[in-house]
C-alpha cells in the first residue's frame, strides 16, 4: 500500500515524539502509567495543544511519588484546562493556530483562580502582545481581595499608558506595597493609577548578589 | 604504616566469615565497615542531567578548539631564564596586576534571571529547592544554612519567566515557600509556589 | 520508585545509538549517583565532582559506539569518570587536600545524632583524602561503590594483584589516620 508523504511523515514524527515522551518519563513516573499518558499526549498533540506543561505534570506527579491513577488524572485536568484556554483565546480572536505559549499562559491564569471573564477581557483587550505578565500582575491582586475588574481596570490603564510584559508586575507591585502601607484597596488602585507611567521598577540583584549565585547542576547535594 | 592481620583482609573481601576472628581484629573489621557505610550513605552532588543533555545537544567542538581548550586550561609550565628576562617578566606581571580584571561570577544568557530561594526549618538536616526549572528532581538545588540558625538559602541562576515549585526538607517532607507570594494548585491535592523570574540584562 | 523495572542498558544504549538521544537521560539517572558519590570522595570538592561526573557523561555518550559490552556499561562509565577525576587530581597542586564544601552541621540544640554524624564523616573524609590517589581509588571502588576485583580491573585497566595490594594498604592506612585522629 503506498501511503501519502504527509502521512508518512506525521507517522514517523508521532514515533518519534512518542519515542522522546518515553525518555522523558522513564524513570521518573510509574512505568505502568507511560502508556496511558502517550494516549493522552497523543490526543492532546492531535488538537494542537501544547505538550510540555502535560509532561511537566507527569514528571511532577512522579517526583511527589503520587500514584499512577492520580498522575493521569491531573495530566487529563491538564488538557482539558489547556482546551478552555485555547477555545478562549479563539472566541477573544486569535487567529488559529493558536500561539503554544498563549495557551499555556492562559492555562496557567486560570489555574491561579482568575474567573474566564476575566480572561478573556485581558485577551481581547491585549489583541497583539503577550498576555502571560498581564494575567500574573491581574492574579496577584484578585489573591489579595482587589475586586476583579476594578484589578482589570488598572492593568488595562497601565497598557493604555504603553506599560507592557514585566512591567504590569511592578504595577500590581505597587498597588500591593500601597496596600501595606495601609491604604485601602479603592485608594491603592487609585494612588497606583495617578502614578502611571511612572512606577517604580523592581529592584535588580546587587551586583554581589549575581556573583554569589549558582546554576542548578554546580550545586547540589544529595539524600 | 601497620600492617593489619591478613585475615582481616580476608573477611573484608568475602572470603572468611568476620565471627571467627579474635575480637580485637573483629574490631578493625567492624570499625572499616562503619567508615564505609559512612562514605556510602552520605550527601554528595547532585544531578548533572540537564547539564550534560545540554551539552550534548551542542555539536562536538572541532579539534582546533579543543586545542584552544587545552591551552587555556592550567597546566604546570617550568621556565628557565637569564636574571634579566626574570625581571623583565616580573614587571610586565605586574603591570597586568594592576589594570582592572574581570568580574567574576556565573556569565548570565539574554534569557537568564537570579532567583533567590529563602526559608526557616530550624533542626532541618537538608532543603532542596525543586520545581518546574529541573523537572522537579529532588536533588539538584540545594539551599544552606551558612549560619547555622536554621535560615536555608540559595541564590540561583533559572531562565527567564515563570516557574512552579516546591521546597523538600530532609530530602522527604515537601513544604511550600510560604514567602513565594504567588500559589497555585498542584493538582495532586496540594499547592505548588509560583515564582517568576525576570531577565537580568533587559 | 523501582528503576529495576525499565529497559536494560543494552536496550538503551541500542535506542541512543539509532538517534533517541533523549533516551541517554535515563542512563544519566540510573548512574549518576553513584558516579557522584564516587568522584565526591575522589576529589574531595562537590563541586569538581560534578564538572568531572558531567565531563565524564558527555565523553560517554560521544563515544558510547565504542563500548564493546553494553551489558557492562557502569564499569566502561565508572573508568571514563575515573580518569577525569585523575585529570583533575592532576592540575591541583599535590598536597592540596582541601576539603571545601564540608557537609552542613545540623543545630546541635535539636539533633545531637545529625551532629555526631556530621563530625564522624569529616573525620573519615580527612582520613581518606590522606590516602594517595591510587589507593583512594581502589578503596571507594571496591568498598562504596561494591566492585568485585575484576569489575575493578576493567575500570581501572591495571591487574587484579595490583588492585588487592592497593585496597589492603589503604585499609592500613586509613586505620592509622582514623586512630590518629581520635
Amino acid at each position: 500500500m503506498r501511503l501519502p508523504l504527509s502521512l508518512l511523515l506525521l507517522c514517523l514524527t508521532s514515533s518519534l515524539a512518542g519515542q522522546s515522551l518515553r525518555a522523558r518519563l522513564e524513570g521518573r513516573v510509574p512505568a505502568a502509567s507511560i502508556p496511558v499518558l502517550d494516549s493522552l499526549v497523543e490526543v492532546a498533540a492531535a488538537e494542537g495543544l501544547p505538550i510540555e506543561p502535560l509532561l511537566q505534570k507527569a514528571i511532577e506527579g512522579g517526583a511527589k511519588h503520587v500514584s499512577s491513577e492520580r498522575i493521569e488524572r491531573a495530566v487529563a485536568a491538564n488538557i482539558d484546562q489547556l482546551r478552555q484556554a485555547k477555545a478562549l483565546l479563539v472566541q477573544a480572536g486569535d487567529t488559529v493556530p493558536v500561539a503554544a505559549l498563549e495557551v499555556t499562559s492562559v492555562a496557567s491564569a486560570l489555574r491561579r483562580g482568575l474567573a474566564p471573564s476575566m480572561v478573556e477581557r485581558i485577551v481581547a483587550s491585549l489583541p497583539n502582545q503577550p498576555r502571560s505578565s498581564a494575567f500574573h500582575a491581574l492574579a496577584d491582586l484578585t489573591a489579595h481581595r482587589f475586586n476583579p475588574d476594578s484589578a482589570a481596570d488598572l492593568i488595562l490603564a497601565a497598557v493604555g499608558k504603553g506599560m507592557q510584559g514585566l512591567r504590569l508586575l511592578d504595577v500590581s507591585g505597587a498597588a500591593l506595597q500601597e496596600l501595606q502601607r495601609g491604604r485601602t484597596r479603592a485608594e491603592a488602585l487609585a494612588r497606583v493609577r495617578a502614578k502611571l507611567p511612572n512606577v517604580p521598577p523592581a529592584p535588580t540583584p546587587a551586583q554581589s548578589t549575581v556573583q554569589g549565585a549558582r546554576r542548578p547542576s554546580a550545586t547540589a547535594q544529595r539524600q | 604504616m601497620n600492617p593489619i592481620d591478613p585475615t582481616v583482609h580476608q573477611a573484608l573481601d568475602g572470603e572468611l566469615p568476620p565471627e571467627t576472628l579474635a575480637p580485637a581484629l573483629r574490631r578493625d573489621v567492624e570499625r572499616l565497615q562503619a567508615v564505609v557505610a559512612l562514605l556510602a550513605t552520605a550527601p554528595l552532588v547532585g544531578s548533572v542531567e540537564q547539564r550534560v543533555m545540554a551539552a550534548i545537544e551542542r555539536p562536538a567542538p572541532s579539534a582546533a578548539r579543543r586545542l584552544l581548550r587545552w591551552a587555556v586550561r592550567p597546566h604546570s609550565v617550568v621556565l628557565r631564564m637569564r636574571p634579566v628576562w626574570s625581571l623583565a617578566l616580573a614587571a610586565s606581571l605586574l603591570l597586568l596586576a594592576v589594570l582592572p580584571s574581570p568580574k567574576f561570577g556565573p556569565q548570565l544568557g539574554e534569557e537568564e534571571g537570579i532567583a533567590q530561594f529563602v526559608g526557616r526549618f530550624p533542626g532541618a538536616r537538608s532543603v532542596n529547592v525543586v520545581g518546574s526549572f529541573n523537572d522537579w528532581g529532588p536533588v539538584s538545588i540545594p539551599l544552606e544554612d551558612r549560619n547555622h540558625d536554621g535560615v536555608w538559602q540559595a541564590i540561583v541562576v533559572l531562565p527567564a519567566g515563570t516557574h512552579e515549585y516546591m521546597f523538600v526538607v530532609d530530602g522527604e517532607r515537601w513544604v511550600v515557600d510560604p514567602l513565594a507570594g504567588r500559589f497555585v494548585e498542584d493538582g495532586f491535592g496540594r499547592e505548588n509556589s509560583v515564582l517568576i523570574v525576570r531577565p537580568l540584562r533587559r | 520508585m523501582d528503576v529495576s523495572e525499565g529497559p536494560s542498558d543494552a536496550q538503551v544504549v541500542a535506542r541512543v545509538l539509532s538517534g533517541e538521544h533523549e533516551a541517554f537521560g535515563l542512563l544519566i539517572r540510573r548512574y549518576e549517583p553513584g558516579l557522584l558519590r564516587y568522584a565526591t570522595r575522589m576529589l574531595g570538592s562537590r563541586d569538581a565532582a560534578a564538572d568531572a561526573v558531567a565531563e565524564g557523561l558527555v565523553r560517554a555518550y560521544r563515544h558510547l559506539a565504542s563500548c564493546r559490552d553494553p551489558t557492562r556499561l557502569r564499569t566502561w562509565l565508572y573508568r571514563i569518570v575515573a580518569n577525569r577525576c585523575k585529570s583533575h587530581l592532576g592540575r591541583r597542586p599535590t598536597g592540596d587536600v582541601s576539603l571545601d564544601e564540608a557537609p552542613p552541621v545540623a543545630d546541635p540544640g535539636d539533633n545531637e545524632a545529625a551532629l555526631e554524624h556530621a563530625e564522624e564523616l569529616a573525620l573519615v573524609e580527612r582520613a581518606l583524602m590522606t590516602l594517595s590517589p591510587e589507593k583512594r581509588e581502589a578503596f571507594l571502588l571496591k568498598h562504596v561503590e561494591g566492585m568485585s576485583y575484576e569489575e575493578m580491573a576493567a575500570a581501572t585497566g591495571e591487574r587484579i594483584p595490583t588492585l588487592k595490594m592497593r585496597v589492603h594498604r589503604a585499609r592500613e592506612a586509613l586505620l592509622e589516620a582514623l586512630k590518629e585522629y581520635q
